[in-house]
Formats: structure tokens, sequence, C-alpha cells
């Protein structure tokens, strides 16, 4: 019975193309609207924890926090004080550094290319991978013997000297008021994707390059925060409270008085955002999907009106008030559901055709998907509800009477 | 027993409950009593006043009268489709005055089988799909539907249009077609208003054939019309004023030899597919 219904649904569908798609049409836009909004809020959110990804999840900073009005000389941060919190933790840490970076003007002949210079430890490279193409990366003798050698990306390098290759050339830059001549030990490539570039800050015509962080601490060893990357990300919040605790009273304060900056929580305030904001845009798209409703409520009420005297002939071959409903009412169920696909089509065509031009992978997740057709078909029904009713209640006589 | 007994060998519980019921009572229509009031609102109007009239199993009646006389009035409540003011009215034993409108649709769709004047076929629906709608909504299964639905457009000469629109089939053709699909459920009782009011003469007369064939092979068939020729096709004849029986005389049917030359030779062939489908494209 439910598949004559649907039979019978379809070549009601069939009979009046043209209307039955401008009907639709109100759904098709409203569950493609949603979908597409959807879709953009989750595909930001996934590009959002990507980037985050790259520049660590599991990273944090400690710092003397700027509510604190009485700052003193031992709120800042040495070299030493860092060696015990690496002895304490220990396995907990993954890396640690002075966060320590500065600019300067590089200097190569006659070309001048504006350098940010980030300091890291040797082994920065286990918790930000880059790709080597050139040369080595920065090594302990380095870090320990504040060697004045430097590691940078091909683009820094192609401003800088003209080649990508510039394993060996030196330039000369002035760093905390000090001019000397600096070493490039090794080049490599960095992988972004253009919303990555977009966020992190895209290099093409500066330079970045990174120095052993002990170049940058020196000479009064004395530094404003910690960065740090914890081992393991599903344990790290209470390491990091612990670390902050320890901090605070190797320093003689509150706990409350350092502020700790983690990647994840970051991370969280724009999933939130984007969130928010992607429920806000599909809650309004949702509106259009009402108004697709009514469409459909509206159509039905004329298709119940012409097929007044079929409904006549459907009673007078048996055909109860329930059989009647439910034919109307699958109706429009089918009538809406055939909206809903196409405007999932449509959403998911238009987040992928525009993903595409944007370069990155746009998500369009299924359950999203069945949620979308399954609202669609709800909103047929529900709105099918009046005019199948006013169907099924006709009196046989006055409808077989009908012309 | 006709070919319609023996398409109904196929569905045994079908043909078990004629069975039954035949045995139960002769009496398949009883009316005692029967009143029905239109209630416009500013004023009452009597439709029918105090109907009593008994039909038996396998009669062939006419009911006529001119329009207002109150037959359409009784064509709705003989076939369920309208309930009477007060009164009772027996349909195969039953006393369907009380129903609620879905007791009424089971019935509808078990006893009775409707011909209308204007066909009332589905449209855009075919011939074959039409004729398994009552069967659909009996809860029949699919291949018992089109297996019957074939054999019953056979039975009324349009095997060979089972596939065919409403549209491309001629008045008499659909008419055709409705026949079957009144018979779909092997009903008692066969209710036909004006059956030939959109008809030509020859389809008329194909049709009144139709009938008399059925009530030969033992089908309850009550026609509500206006015309003495196709009265003058029935057994018996209920004649209606005012919402009142008349009369209520036996007729004795048309015979096939009194009739002309033309006629005759439609009415020997009747059943002669071929010969069918020929006149039909004529009409076409």
């Amino acid at each position: 019975m439910l598949i004559e219904n649907m039979l019978m649904a379809f070549s009601a569908i069939r009979a009046n193309k043209m209307r039955s798609f401008l009907t639709m049409l109100g759904i098709i836009i409203g569950i493609g609207s949603v979908i597409s909004i959807v879709s953009i809020g989750d595909t930001m959110r996934s590009m959002f924890e990507e980037l985050y990804r790259k520049i660590g999840i599991t990273q944090a900073y400690i710092a003397i926090g700027y509510w604190v009005d009485d700052w003193r000389q031992s709120d800042y941060f040495t070299l030493d004080e860092m060696e015990r919190i690496k002895e304490i933790f220990g396995d907990e840490i993954a890396y640690i550094d002075s966060d320590a970076f500065t600019s300067g003007d590089a200097v190569c002949a006659r070309t001048t290319v504006k350098f940010n210079y980030q300091g890291i430890d040797y082994n920065y490279q286990e918790v930000q991978p880059v790709n080597m193409v050139y040369g080595r990366y920065l090594n302990e003798g380095d870090v320990l013997g504040r060697r004045k050698n430097v590691v940078m990306d091909t683009t820094s390098a192609m401003n800088l000297f003209g080649v990508e290759n510039a394993v060996g050339r030196t330039f000369r830059t002035t760093i905390y008021g000090t001019m000397d001549e600096y070493t490039v030990v090794g080049v490599y490539r960095k992988d972004l994707n253009p919303f990555q570039a977009m966020m992190m800050g895209a290099n093409t015509e500066g330079g970045e390059a990174f120095v052993p962080y002990t170049i940058l601490t020196w000479p009064n060893d004395y530094f404003y925060d910690i960065r740090i990357f914890a081992q393991d990300e599903a344990t790290m919040d209470t390491f990091f409270d612990s670390l902050k605790t320890y901090v605070a009273k190797s320093k003689g304060r509150n706990p409350e008085d350092f502020r700790m900056e983690t990647a994840k929580a970051q991370m969280g305030q724009w999933d939130s955002m984007m969130g928010g904001l992607a429920t806000a845009v599909g809650g309004i798209a949702a509106i259009s999907l009402l108004v697709g409703g009514i469409g459909i409520m509206n159509i039905m009420l004329v298709s119940v009106t012409e097929r007044t005297r079929e409904i006549g002939i459907r009673k007078s071959l048996g055909a109860r008030t329930r059989d009647i409903m439910v034919q109307f009412l699958t109706e429009s169920a089918i009538l809406s559901a055939c909206g809903g696909i196409l405007g999932i089509l449509l959403g998911g065509g238009i987040v992928t055709l525009g993903g595409r031009l944007l370069g990155v992978q746009a998500i369009v997740k299924p359950a999203v998907v069945v949620l979308a057709v399954g609202f669609s078909a709800m909103v047929g029904i529900f709105f099918g509800i009046y005019p199948a009713s006013k169907a099924a209640k006709k009196d046989p006589i006055e409808a077989l009477r009908y012309e | 027993m006709g070919l319609f007994n023996r398409g109904s060998e196929k569905g045994r519980a079908g043909s078990r409950l004629q069975y039954m019921t035949e045995n139960i009572s002769e009496e398949l229509i009883r009316l005692e009593d029967l009143v029905k009031i239109y209630d416009t609102g500013a004023l009452k109007v009597l439709g029918l006043k105090r109907i009593n009239l008994t039909i038996h199993r396998g009669e062939f009646v006419a009911i006529m009268g001119q329009s207002g006389s109150g037959k359409s009035t009784l064509m709705n409540i003989l076939g369920c489709l309208d309930r009477p003011s007060m009164g009772h009215y027996y349909l195969d034993g039953v006393d369907v005055a009380a129903m609620n409108p879905n007791e009424l649709s089971l019935i509808r769709n078990r006893k009775i089988g409707f011909v209308f004047q204007s066909f009332n076929l589905i449209s855009r629906t075919s011939a074959l799909k039409n004729v398994e709608l009552p069967m659909t909504y009996a809860h029949r299964n699919k291949r018992f539907r089109e297996q019957r639905a074939r054999v019953l457009l056979e039975r009324v000469g349009l095997g060979k249009r089972a596939e065919h629109m409403p549209n491309e089939l001629s008045g008499g053709q659909r008419q055709r077609v409705a026949i079957a699909r009144a018979l779909a459920n092997e009903p008692p009782l066969l209710l036909a208003d004006e059956p030939t009011g959109n008809l030509d003469t020859a389809a008329s007369v194909e049709i009144m054939e139709l009938f008399s064939q059925l009530h030969k092979e033992g089908t309850t068939v009550v026609v509500v019309t206006h015309e003495e020729e196709i009265a003058a096709f029935t057994e018996r004849i209920i004649r209606f004023r005012d919402g009142e029986i008349v009369s209520d005389s036996p007729n004795a049917p048309r015979e096939p030899g009194k009739k002309a030359d033309s006629i005759k030779e439609t009415t020997e062939n009747g059943m002669d597919r071929s010969n069918v489908t020929e006149g039909e494209e004529q009409l076409c």
C-alpha cells in the first residue's frame, strides 16, 4: 500500500512537472542554503583545527599576568629556571624555549630585506616538522655555543639571496643593537594551503629565519615568557596546571597571577565562535524552509480541490478516510523530500565548487544530509496534514458531483 | 456458472464468502421505513418518504423516475455513500443505516460495485490500474490484483487495452473498464447510475447487454435510469415520484430476437472480443 501510494504520488508529481518543481523550489533553496551554511561552518572549523595542528595543538605560553600591578624582576624567567622546569617535568615536556623573537634588516650585498627571527632550540623540529630541502637544521652545538647560524625558508632565501639554495651564504643583521654576520646552514620549504598562509601571515616580500634561542636571550638572559609543547595531548591540561602552580610557587606568587595560554583553548574559542555563527545563519536559512513548507501546503490545497472528483471516486471504491489522508501525505512528503534531495545537491555543489576555487577540501557531513532530508520530509508531512485531512474529510457524494 | 465465478475460484476466500452469504439470506437489500431528510438550514426537504423495498439476490432491477423523484437519493443510500435519516437498510443481512463513514467504506469496497454515468475512471491511470484500485483498498497483493484485473478486462472485451489510459478509450470502452472495476472484489450488488447517459445508442446497447449477461451469471444488478429503453432490459421496474415508490412491477426483458438485425448481431456476438474491438474502433 505504501509503495502504491508512492507510485501514485510520483505520477501526480509528474503530471504537473512545472508546478511541482516551482513548489519544490522553496524547499530546494531552503535546504540548499542550510546545507551550504552548515558545511561552510564545518569546513572553517576543520580548517582552524588543521591550522592549530600545524602550529601545535599542545602548545602553550606561560607568563606573568598583564593584570598584575607589581611586576618584579623575579617575574621574568631565566635560562636556569627553564632548565629546572625541564628537569622537574621531564617526560611531560616535548619542547620548551624562551619564545624569543625579534626583527631586523638583513643585508646581503646590496639587498636589504626585513627579517623576523625566531629563537628556537635544536629539537624544535620534533614538534614543528619542516621540510628541509638544503643543508641541515640547527643543532645542539649551535644552541649551546650561541653560534650565529640560521635556517630559513625558500621564499626568504629567494628574497635575500636570489636563490633557494642559500646554504653557506652569509648576511649581516642587527640583533639587540649589535650588527653581526650570520650564516645560513639550512633551507626548508613551507607547505601551506592558501587559508593557512593567510592566517599565519604570508611571507612574500620579507624574510623569516630560525636562530638559536640562546642568541636572542643573550646578553641578559631574562625573558618574559616560556613557550612549551606538552608531550601528550590527553594529559596536557593537568600538566599545564601543575606547571603553573610550580612556576607561581617558585616565584612566590599565587597561581592566578600567571597567565597560561594554550592553543587548544584558543582553538576552542574560534570553534565556538564559528559554531555560533553557523547556527545563527543556519537558523535564518531554516526560515526559508518554513516558507517552502507553506508553498507546499498551498499547492497541496490546490491539488486537493482539483482532484475532488478523484477523491470521490476513490471513496466510492472503498477508500477509507485514512487511505486518502495517507495518499496526500505521501504526496506532500515526497514532493518535499525531492526538494530536499535537490537542495542537498545544490548546497553540496556550491560548497564543493567554492572549496575547489579556494583550494580547500569542503566538508559536507552525512549526518547533516540525513538530517536535511528528514527535516524536509517532516516539513512536507507537517504542511501536508491540513490539505490531506481536508481531502480525507470530503463527503463522497459531494466529491463525486464536483465538476 | 459464468466466467466471473470461474475467476473467483482463484480467490478461494472470496468464493466461500459468497457461498455462505447466499445461504444466509436470499434477500440482498431490504429497506424498512427508510426516510431521508435534507436539512438545508432554512427548510427541511423530504428526499425519501418511508420507503419499504426488498431486492432479492440475482434480480435485475431498474429504478426509474424524473429528476427530483428521489431515485438519486435512493441510489446514494443503496450505495452506502449516504446514510438514511431514519429507518433501516439491510444489505446482505447487515443493517448499514447506522454505520460510520469508515465502516461504510469497507461495505462499499466489499459489497458494492459502482458504475457511474460519467464513468469516473481515475485519469492518467491505466485501465488495468483502475480495475486494480478496489482490490488495492482491499489490501490484495499485487500479483493477485494484476491477474484478476486482466481476467476482468478480458471479460469485458478490453484485454488488449489494459495498458491504455482512460483518455485513449472511447466512451463505451471506458464504461466497460468501469464495469470491470465494479466487479473487482466480487461484490454481491452491482449498482449502476445512469450507466448509458453519456453513451450513444450502440454503446448503450452493448453496456446493457453486458449487464444482462452479468445478471444471467448470477450478479444482482440495480440500474438507476430515466430512459424506458434502458429499463426495458431489466426484469423489474420500480418507479419513483416525489420521494415515493409509485409502482413496482415485473418486466419481461427485451429479447434479442425482437430487435433490429444490427443490434441482434452485436448481442449474439457481444462477448466476441474481435467483433467488439472492431465496433469500438469505429467509435473512436
